[in-house]
């Protein structure tokens, strides 16, 4: 670990130096990646104030700061403290904004008519090879995806919902729900290489 | 991201999204470093690919350092 990385540990742990005085610092550096984070993001909430966007930032920062100080143990200075602490507090500011952001606003159905939104490259011969992958897949869909996988798939994929987004209405986590989609992925993956449509299919995953 | 790409996701092995948030500080300083992230941390890159979730926080994290650097 190098030494300013230690040096935050020890003081965040209490082992070392002021701990309150690290506190503070600490929670500067991870409302800056908030705030970061949200202004990246401007496009994504017009309606939010200045003062709503200062709270976000603050409650983002708030629960990035009790992320790590739970985590502090796991930390071992495989990188810089500070890259580290930053990942939370921008996890933190970008599921509260993309949460925001789809707030009162129900979830789209996944499209009826999903293939029609695909987009070949324009060759010719791409758009008839892109025809038939697509109609192989959208079959695939239908087939050989369970009614969840169907739905949490296309949900994200072709409704273009956020995962942390539909995770919060399902009571579940993104984690979760991106295995669902791995598992569906493969199975369409391995669907599509019996069908001999995906060239050197390796499936696999973990 | 196409649509098919987006059904079909990475061909590659691949980590979860806990995982990818596990390594994501080292996987960004080792890019910046100019190593190949992808030899000490396979699986990373293959979900960035198929996580938008993820992708968006590791670009804000490679963008943040980036700031830092100034």
């Amino acid at each position: 670990m190098d030494p300013e990385s230690r040096a935050w540990v020890d003081a965040l742990a209490g082992r070392e130096g002021d701990r309150d005085a690290a506190l503070g610092r600490l929670h500067a550096l991870l409302l800056r990646a908030a705030r970061f984070e949200l202004g990246r993001r401007r496009g994504q909430l017009p309606g939010l104030s200045v003062a709503e966007r200062h709270d976000l930032a603050t409650q983002a920062a708030d629960d990035a700061m009790m992320a790590v100080l739970a985590r502090l143990d796991d930390f071992r200075g495989l990188s810089r403290f500070t890259t580290w602490a930053y990942k939370f507090a921008l996890l933190e500011a970008a599921t509260k904004a993309r949460r925001m952001a789809w707030r009162d606003r129900e979830l789209p159905r996944p499209p009826e008519d999903w293939v029609a939104v695909a987009d070949p490259d324009g060759r010719p011969e791409a758009a008839a090879e892109h025809a038939e992958l697509l109609a192989a897949l959208r079959a695939a869909v239908a087939e050989v995806l369970t009614p969840q996988q169907r739905e949490v798939l296309l949900t994200v994929v072709a409704g273009q919902v956020p995962l942390d987004v539909l995770a919060e209405r399902r009571g579940t986590t993104r984690g979760a729900l991106y295995k669902t989609i791995h598992d569906a992925r493969r199975k369409l993956r391995a669907h599509l290489a019996q069908a001999g449509l995906l060239a050197g299919e390796g499936v696999s995953g973990r | 991201m196409s649509l098919v790409d987006g059904l079909l996701g990475p061909e590659e092995p691949e980590v979860g999204c806990d995982d990818c948030f596990a390594d994501l500080d080292r996987y960004v300083e080792l890019e910046l470093a100019g190593e190949d992230p992808d030899a000490h941390l396979p699986g990373l890159r293959a979900h960035l690919a198929g996580c938008l979730a993820c992708r968006e926080e590791h670009e804000s994290l490679r963008a943040l350092l980036a700031d830092d650097a100034g």
